[in-house]
């Protein structure tokens, strides 16, 4: 182990997240007070009460749980791109640090900033709707399991990216529709029964189901297969991260 | 002991060789020179050594430790200067030497006083906030060996360590060399600067295609009449 260089590259690597605080932290929490105001605020009112609880309430959980995703993420495919485009990864490279040290530097990172702005959004949320923590510790660990997973594969686009717009295309045409359609806004039940089924297969139904029971102690789907998928995902990702540093792929010369 | 020891190194880029099968060594306390012309394996050489490659075949050494196997302790024997200018460009030389120096386990408290010697030693003082982006090329390749020095290797690898900077301060690091080689550090030397390297080598290796095609005493290369660079460009097989 190497601890001293592993604190000294989560330093270093976590204080450029505040260079650009407006595009890293703040745009991210205007945006979801912007959605916390328009959907739970003024389309909410008309909806009334989903679950027993207010809708925005409802939907509060999964505009966090979005955030954080998002967060880490851009975090983590940005800044692995930015090291191999800059050749930066080098510094990390010559150094004594084994490959799972370079991704725990990295990921650190992508969990700080999905954490943060998360916790942002949690606390603006305040202002607007009776935002509670049904279970603390479920909470921070559900955000914990899904900010690792997002930023393991922010890792991930960020070794195969050749080029800046790659970094967007697995967000726009996976993340964003999975998780729109993994019940951020709505109840499974709103859908149709022969829909049902097939939103039990997207996995942020189960990421968007454990924050919600985290916060307003509700909860669709069922515990252990939302748990299993989360720690199955982590080993996935993470074993597949580890694998292409150690083969060098995209990273060594 | 020898501080580096290759034996039958290869480097293979899908079917190409980049560098075919060689073995040299380079002894402790040595400067050494590494020639060849562009493309004939001498950063591709470096960067197995250093762990920015993955070796295809065959094993080096530094100090003992293979850099494969045992890269923790392999990675602290060396300090690269790298060709390229690979750092964070909005970073100021001080953090990066600060950080640095951390990534190979120096203590915080020892980090600082360490920065602040380095910065001293390379004249980088006035410009050790500056962001690296605003600095001149020349001000750049200090920073470049500073952070090769930071955590006192006892091996320094200098890829083109010259390339781009005016005269005063080649004649500069050419003293800090000379100076950190008598101080018993071993230095491996790549460089087109023929004067530069007939001037500070003990012994000099040239590849040539990925093979080694000449190693030997710095007097082997300049002795019957030539000079190291009509040696050389003979060794090349350079026709103009």
């Amino acid at each position: 182990m190497n601890p001293i260089g592993l604190l000294a590259f989560i330093e270093r690597h976590t204080l450029i997240l505040f260079r650009v605080p407006i595009q890293t932290v703040f745009t991210p929490l205007i945006t979801a007070v912007l959605y916390i105001f328009v959907f739970g605020k003024i389309v909410g009112e008309r909806i009334g009460d989903i679950m027993g609880v207010p809708y925005i309430d409802f939907v509060l959980p999964g505009l966090v749980m979005m955030n954080v995703v998002m967060s880490s993420f851009t975090d983590t495919s940005s800044g692995t791109y930015f090291f191999r485009f800059t050749r930066s990864i080098e510094e990390l490279l010559t150094a004594p640090f084994s490959y799972g040290e370079i991704i725990i530097g990295i990921v650190t990172r992508g969990v700080v900033r999905g954490l943060l702005v998360g916790t942002g959004v949690y606390v603006l949320a305040l202002f607007f709707t009776s935002a509670s923590i049904a279970h603390l510790g479920f909470f921070f660990l559900y955000a914990l399991a899904v900010s690792i997973i997002f930023s393991l594969v922010g890792v991930l686009v960020g070794i195969f990216s050749d080029h800046f717009e790659h970094l967007t295309i697995l967000n726009t045409f996976l993340i964003v529709p999975l998780t729109f359609l993994g019940g951020v806004f709505n109840s499974i039940t709103m859908l149709p029964e022969s829909v049902q089924p097939w939103v039990r297969l997207n996995p942020f139904f189960y990421f968007v189901d454990s924050f919600r029971f985290a916060m307003i102690g509700v909860r669709e789907a069922n515990t252990t297969t939302g748990d299993t998928i989360m720690g199955t995902l982590i080993v996935l990702l993470a074993f597949t991260v580890w694998y292409l540093f150690k083969k060098g792929y995209k990273i060594k010369i | 002991m020898n501080a580096l020891e290759i034996v039958n190194f290869t480097k293979r880029y899908d079917n190409a060789v980049a560098v075919d099968n060689i073995s040299f060594s380079v002894r402790e306390g040595e400067f050494f020179g590494f020639l060849g012309p562009n493309g004939a394996g001498k950063t591709t050489t470096i960067n197995c050594i250093t762990g920015i490659s993955n070796p295809s075949g065959g094993s080096i050494r530094i100090f003992g430790h293979d850099v494969v196997e045992d890269y923790r302790e392999a990675r602290k024997c060396v300090g690269l200067s790298p060709q390229e200018f690979n750092v964070d460009i909005f970073e100021s030389p001080r953090a990066l030497l600060f950080y640095i120096a951390g990534y190979f386990g120096i203590p915080r408290s020892e980090r600082k006083r360490r920065v602040q010697e380095v910065l001293l030693k390379f004249e980088l003082l006035p410009h050790a906030d500056k962001p690296f982006r605003a600095l001149s090329g020349g001000l750049k390749r200090r920073v470049m060996i500073a952070r090769a020095l930071i955590h006192d290797p006892k091996f320094l690898i200098l890829d083109e360590p010259t390339a781009g900077v005016d005269v005063e301060l080649r004649r500069d690091l050419w003293r800090y060399f000379q100076e950190m080689n008598k101080g018993g550090k071993t230095i491996l030397l790549t460089s087109h600067y023929l004067e530069e390297v007939e001037r500070l080598c003990d012994r000099i290796a040239i590849i040539h295609h990925g093979k080694i095609v000449a190693i030997g005493d710095k007097k082997d290369f300049i002795g019957g009449g030539k000079n190291l660079e009509e040696k050389y460009l003979e060794l090349t097989a350079y026709k103009p």
